[in-house]
């Protein structure tokens, strides 16, 4: 069978299914792929797929966009991937390796699945590569940024359908020494993994295009509440702009105390697209306004596929899909992509199958293709707006397409 | 410079108004009570949830000393029946409640960080000393100062705070003169906890509130009081101001060391003096 595109007619389909279904997040449940849609005819067998994304823990919101993203793409396409039956296990991923591990473990071993679709942390996902080859099972990346997943060093079996740290770092590093701030970016980031490989490829980036440092700090992971030492050390460096990576509760209070502390006035803020995105916007409220970002998503952008997954994911969950969603989402899309060729279902079959998928044409973000497993996708420049009363990250610009970079 | 001097205070005096009454029951009594960052989550909820106007606020503000008093007479029930056993039981039994309480939490106002937003009129930002600072944090200064002296002065002037000095000093020869140890304790531990609950609400528009920030704010807690020294309200609060100094000042001085400062500090004044600045015994017993 050819992969269904996603159309108007579909969506509207799901319109009435979705009001009727249960939300289908918590717990480790498996869920049938939905109704049996007649319309895929010819047979063909079942694949399990395990979907580990985190149902407690800090990342739970984000597990939950996942989840709904996942979902959302099987109830517009009759729960199939051309001939296959999808059969979701959904187990929770927690917030740690620690949770995450067992987690795919279980899924691969006890359960048994072909495909193990999800994972948020970066930990994680580096620490499942040597069960997977060892098992010859595939995995859907649908967050963990870390550069080491794909790339290089990459395992055959590890594919991804969300971005790299990197990459989006290094859109706005080329950005910022084009614009007028090569004389001085201030750089702020965690102390940890992703901070670091968020600032590296945005400093090669920003450097490259001509840029000079103004200044550099690495506040503590996870334990900084208050950054007035660094909004000091900030302002006394004479930087025109500040480039920073915070996510969760620290992009909340960072955010914040940049407005409170007087700076968002004097010396613009911009950053890695995760600072203003999801459930974190609101919490920052009118302090947010105006800082700019890249990502490769955002609910905002004005193509044919996006209006219609807005609009349906609104129906089917009363809220604005996040970039999460539409990663989890386009496994979906690539999976099924990749089964109206494969062979068989073993890792190396889908693995090369996902390889001759060629430009995915149908994704809300844009028309995306795999470049060495992970996506080569258009970055764009966003602004933290205010819609009618709600916070948005609207369309700056359209930064062009962004490979993994090194 | 000034700014991040002035910054310490305000973060100082938040610590203060935590972490004395952590000092007053760990001194006392022997309770090390790892429930204290709760008790502060707890209230940082209620501001965040209900703050963003001045009723609001100060309602959040009674609720939470409300949920500190009942809070701390349960804690104090609770480990009443411990009080001979060693620490490591009274600690295992704070834990879980701990524990118990922050799941608590996340299942009454879920898993995504919160902000609480400061009363109108505060929520802005004044220039003093030459830079922009949140009006908020001089208030924190002005009510943590307030607290500061009224709690001195109960404990160091007034004859209820004879006889919690005097049970931090020696409690058996205090029951001898037919006073009921158990009550002063439960009165502590009341107080106290309303102080953390109270904390939580005052600390919200700065530290927001979010799964995890209970455990943040407990080491802060009792670094403060092993800083300061046990059941000691001066040592409360030199430690107390001393960690918002080096929390402020130390990472502007050493930018590179952030991680480490606080740690550091700790470090030297165990090595230096392990009874901590004001403390008149050693911790290890």
């Amino acid at each position: 069978m050819e992969h269904p595109a996603l159309t108007r007619r579909r969506l509207l389909a799901l319109f009435g299914a979705a009001a009727t279904l249960p939300v289908l997040s918590a717990c480790g449940s498996s869920v049938g792929g939905g109704g049996s849609a007649p319309a895929a005819g010819g047979g063909g067998g079942t694949i399990k797929v395990g979907l580990v994304v985190p149902q407690s823990g800090v990342y739970a919101s984000l597990g939950e966009d996942m989840t709904r993203g996942w979902e959302l793409w099987l109830e517009s396409n009759g729960g199939r991937f051309g001939d296959y039956t999808v059969e979701t296990v959904a187990v929770d991923e927690g917030e740690t390796p620690q949770t995450g591990v067992p987690a795919v473990q279980r899924v691969i071993q006890q359960d048994d699945v072909d495909v193990v679709v999800g994972l948020v942390n970066s930990a994680t996902a580096l620490g499942v590569k040597d069960l997977l080859t060892e098992s010859r099972k595939l995995l859907v990346v649908t967050n963990a940024g870390a550069e080491g997943l794909t790339g290089a060093a990459a395992t055959p079996y590890i594919w991804r359908t969300s971005f790299t740290n990197g990459q989006v770092a290094a859109a706005m590093g080329t950005h910022l020494a084009e614009t007028g701030f090569a004389e001085g970016v201030f750089l702020i980031a965690p102390d940890y993994a992703a901070g670091t490989e968020v600032i590296e490829n945005f400093r090669a980036a920003y450097t490259a295009g001509g840029g000079t440092i103004a200044g550099e700090a690495k506040p503590p992971f996870g334990t900084t509440s208050d950054y007035q030492p660094f909004l000091s050390t900030i302002q006394a460096s004479g930087a025109r702009a500040t480039f920073c990576f915070f996510s969760g509760a620290e992009a909340i209070t960072f955010v914040q105390q940049y407005a409170q502390f007087g700076l968002a006035q004097s010396i613009p803020l911009y950053g890695s697209g995760f600072l203003t995105e999801g459930s974190v916007l609101p919490q920052q409220g009118q302090a947010a306004l105006g800082v700019q970002t890249t990502l490769h998503y955002t609910d905002q952008l004005d193509n044919p596929a996006n209006t219609a997954f807005v609009e349906a994911y609104t129906a089917a969950y009363g809220e604005s899909p996040s970039t999460f969603s539409v990663q989890t989402w386009d496994a979906a899309n690539v999976l099924n992509r990749a089964l109206a060729t494969a062979t068989a279902l073993d890792g190396d079959s889908l693995a090369a199958a996902l390889g001759g998928i060629g430009a995915v044409d149908d994704s809300p973000r844009g028309t995306w293709e795999f470049d060495g497993q992970t996506p080569r996708q258009n970055m764009y420049l966003r602004s933290v707006q205010d819609a009618n009363g709600t916070l948005v990250n609207a369309v700056v610009e359209d930064l062009g397409p962004q490979s993994q970079p090194g | 410079m000034l700014v991040s001097v002035l910054n310490g205070f305000a973060i100082g005096f938040l610590l203060f108004i935590l972490a004395v009454g952590l000092s007053l029951v760990f001194g006392m009594m022997d309770v090390l009570n790892l429930a204290h960052g709760a008790l502060f989550l707890g209230g940082a909820y209620l501001g965040a949830v209900l703050g963003g106007s001045w009723g609001g606020f100060l309602g959040a503000l009674g609720l939470a000393a409300l949920g500190g008093l009942a809070g701390g007479v349960l804690l104090s029930l609770m480990t009443e029946p411990l009080r001979r056993r060693s620490h490591l039981d009274q600690a295992l039994l704070t834990l879980g409640v701990a524990l118990i309480a922050a799941e608590l939490l996340i299942i009454t106002f879920g898993d995504d960080p919160l902000s609480a937003a400061a009363p109108p009129g505060l929520d802005g930002s004044v220039t003093v000393l030459g830079a922009v600072y949140p009006t908020y944090r001089l208030l924190i200064i002005v009510i943590g100062a307030v607290l500061a002296l009224a709690v001195y002065l109960v404990v160091d002037r007034t004859r209820v705070g004879a006889l919690v000095r005097a049970t931090v000093d020696d409690r058996e020869m205090v029951s001898t003169l037919g006073i009921d140890n158990r009550l002063v304790k439960g009165a502590v531990f009341a107080v106290g906890s309303v102080l953390a609950t109270v904390a939580g609400v005052l600390g919200g528009p700065i530290y927001g509130a979010r799964p995890g920030l209970d455990a943040t704010v407990l080491i802060l807690a009792l670094v403060v009081v092993v800083i300061g020294g046990l059941g000691s309200v001066r040592g409360a609060l030199v430690g107390a101001l001393v960690i918002g100094q080096i929390d402020t000042v130390g990472r502007v001085l050493l930018p590179d060391f952030a991680s480490f400062v606080l740690f550091g500090a700790l470090a030297l004044v165990l090595v230096v003096r392990p009874q901590g600045l004001f403390g008149t015994r050693a911790v290890a017993r």
